[in-house]
């Protein structure tokens, strides 16, 4: 065999085994544009015969997703900017020094990153409640994400700050620069790049957060889309279209970002979680 | 105004004559040396960090102590507000471990957690493998599967309820064409299939990611090794035996923590798949204690189990820690 046609046979191997792993992507568009008795047909189909384009702005409608979609929008914005700030100068510091402090501080950040949500929405709950930040639920949302995602930036983006060659650095200190203009003239330019990629991995997380704003958020108007699209699934729901058709609108945007930045995306995804 | 550096540096031991090297330092006042160090020095770097780790502590360290705090108080909705409840010393730990429900639950976190990880690990190792063999295209169609790990849990949830579904679910429908069961499987409502529907959207939801960090650990292999041992007549069994396998030790390792960790993270796909009903048959901890909480109002209970799970998953992150400690390093 050439390696011609290896090639075609293993593109080929490739391309039916992403098409059985995205399955259920294709399921969930398919479903949306199927009308309410071919969803239920046996045996089912594969091709909606008639689309059903209308489903998508019904859903939109009745369900009020452009405020769900506003509100997860404020939600993950609010959280990539609160970690942003926070993150970037704690993982230049880490990324910069080799010491036993260092050590110490990237061991507790990489413990804080494991602690699962939904286990420590009790006390943050509760005490939020005790301080009267359930007042302002979005913006309570916002802290208890950042406190959550900050770890897994931090750590991407250290990742981006060792790979800046510490000589750059130090030539511009030479050349009379203080520390403060050496670091956003030269380091985080050259940084800017990774930032920008773990920047946008945390928003897509935020924006498909669900534990802490079901928990918090009691108030319909406040609450984002994922909470949404839950109250939306009873427990004997028949509406499959109609639920396919809010999930399409919520994770196009997301899938979309995804595919263009794809390279990029992975690339920075690895750097960071594991060498 | 005159005699002010001299005071600054007697009150330091150091005569003002005698101050040797750096004498512009002695010459300003101790805010403004404050904020040259901030702009230009130590300073800078303990500010960046002080903020962040000090923002993590206040809401990340102060829960964690909050929630071994609150399990061993009496918490209701009357005393929700104070932070002196009556304490009740392990009452709440031996209530949890007398009820009924406990130790099935904690069995079904088990099977989770082991299901998922064995098959995330396994077909996630298979397609890296696979995508290995380089050929035009193949990191391309290898990042595409990581769409899985970017959609928020619940649409994920809601894709899996629906194929799921018992008497019109696409699965059942593929597996009785392909001649698997004869009758329907109601995954969501029969207590014997419903944790194995989330530990199937688990699995799905988190291959890619083992795959693609698999893949990583796969491409620091050096080729001369496998040159050699091919010159050596070794065949692709054995040189996955004992070339592959070896050398990716460390990397297997930290996978599987960090698999561990993120399956005891999954909430989503409970909560759109079966509420860890029915009867609790697919509950698991962490969805547990959140149940407490949240629908019970026991939020004594919900810190209780928190606190056994958290202290299981720190072990587990102390294990993630140790075998990716080298490259953490740099």
């Amino acid at each position: 065999m050439t390696e011609t046609n290896r090639n075609r046979l293993m593109l080929l191997i490739a391309l039916v085994m992403a098409a059985i792993y995205l399955f259920p992507l294709y399921w969930m568009y398919i479903t949306a544009l199927k009308s309410g008795s071919e969803m239920f047909a046996t045996p089912p189909t594969f091709w909606p015969s008639v689309p059903q384009w209308s489903t998508y702005a019904f859903v939109w409608e009745s369900r009020g997703m452009g405020r769900y979609l506003w509100n997860s929008l404020v939600i993950a914005s609010g959280a990539v900017v609160l970690i942003t700030v926070l993150g970037v100068g704690c993982a230049y510091v880490l990324a910069r020094y080799r010491n036993g402090w260092v050590d110490v501080g990237l061991f507790l950040i990489l413990m804080l990153q494991v602690l699962p949500a939904s286990l420590m929405i009790t006390p943050i709950f509760v005490g939020f409640s005790q301080l009267g930040m359930l007042d302002y639920p979005r913006l309570a949302v916002i802290i208890a994400i950042a406190a959550k995602s900050m770890p897994f930036f931090v750590v991407l983006v250290r990742a981006t700050f060792m790979a800046v060659p510490m000589e750059l650095e130090e030539a511009a200190l030479v050349d009379g620069n203080s520390r403060v203009g050496a670091f956003f003239h030269i380091v985080l330019p050259l940084a800017r790049n990774g930032i920008l990629v773990s920047a946008i991995l945390i928003f897509m997380q935020a924006f498909g957060e669900f534990v802490y704003s079901k928990s918090i958020i009691q108030d319909i108007e406040l609450q984002p889309a994922s909470v949404g699209l839950n109250s939306f699934m009873g427990p004997n729901t028949n509406e499959w279209n109609n639920i396919m058709a809010y999930a399409t609108i919520y994770v196009t945007p997301i899938l979309a970002i995804f595919v263009l930045l794809q390279r990029r995306i992975v690339s920075g995804l690895t750097s960071g979680a594991i060498k | 105004m005159a005699d002010a550096p001299s005071s600054i540096s007697s009150r330091k031991g150091v005569p003002a004559a005698q101050a040797p090297g750096n004498p512009v330092r002695d010459v300003r006042g101790p805010i403004k040396r404050l904020y040259s160090s901030v702009r230009d020095g130590r300073g800078f770097d303990i500010v960046l960090v002080a903020f962040p780790l000090g923002f993590l502590f206040l809401m990340a360290g102060l829960p964690l102590l909050y929630n071994v705090l609150m399990s061993f108080q009496e918490v209701d909705m009357f005393s929700l507000g104070t932070l002196m409840r009556p304490f009740v010393g392990l009452k709440n730990y031996r209530d949890l471990f007398a009820q009924p429900e406990t130790l099935p639950i904690l069995a079904n976190t088990a099977i989770f957690v082991a299901g998922s990880i064995a098959g995330q690990f396994l077909i996630g190792f298979g397609l890296a493998l696979f995508f290995w063999v380089n050929f035009p295209g193949a990191s391309w169609l290898r990042g595409l599967f990581l769409v899985s790990w970017v959609m928020p849990g619940l649409v994920v949830g809601a894709i899996w309820n629906w194929i799921l579904s018992g008497d019109f679910g696409v699965l059942n429908f593929v597996l009785r064409e392909g001649g698997v069961i004869s009758g329907n499987i109601f995954w969501r409502s029969d207590p014997n299939y419903s944790l194995y529907a989330v530990i199937l959207a688990n699995i799905w939801l988190g291959t890619a990611f083992n795959m693609i960090l698999l893949s990583v650990g796969l491409s620091a292999i050096p080729a001369d090794l496998y040159e050699a041992a091919e010159l050596d007549g070794a065949n692709a069994w054995q040189r996955f035996w004992t070339i592959t396998l070896p050398m990716m030790r460390s990397t297997i390792g930290a996978i599987i923590a960090l698999g561990l960790i993120f399956t005891l993270q999954q909430f989503d796909l409970f909560a759109a798949i079966t509420s860890g009903g029915p009867n609790n048959s697919s509950n698991v901890t962490q969805y547990w204690a959140w149940e407490q909480s949240f629908r019970q109002y026991d939020f004594a209970k919900g810190a209780t189990i928190s606190v056994l799970m958290i202290i299981f998953v720190m072990i587990a992150s102390v294990v993630y820690v140790r075998s990716t400690r080298h490259e953490v390093r740099g």
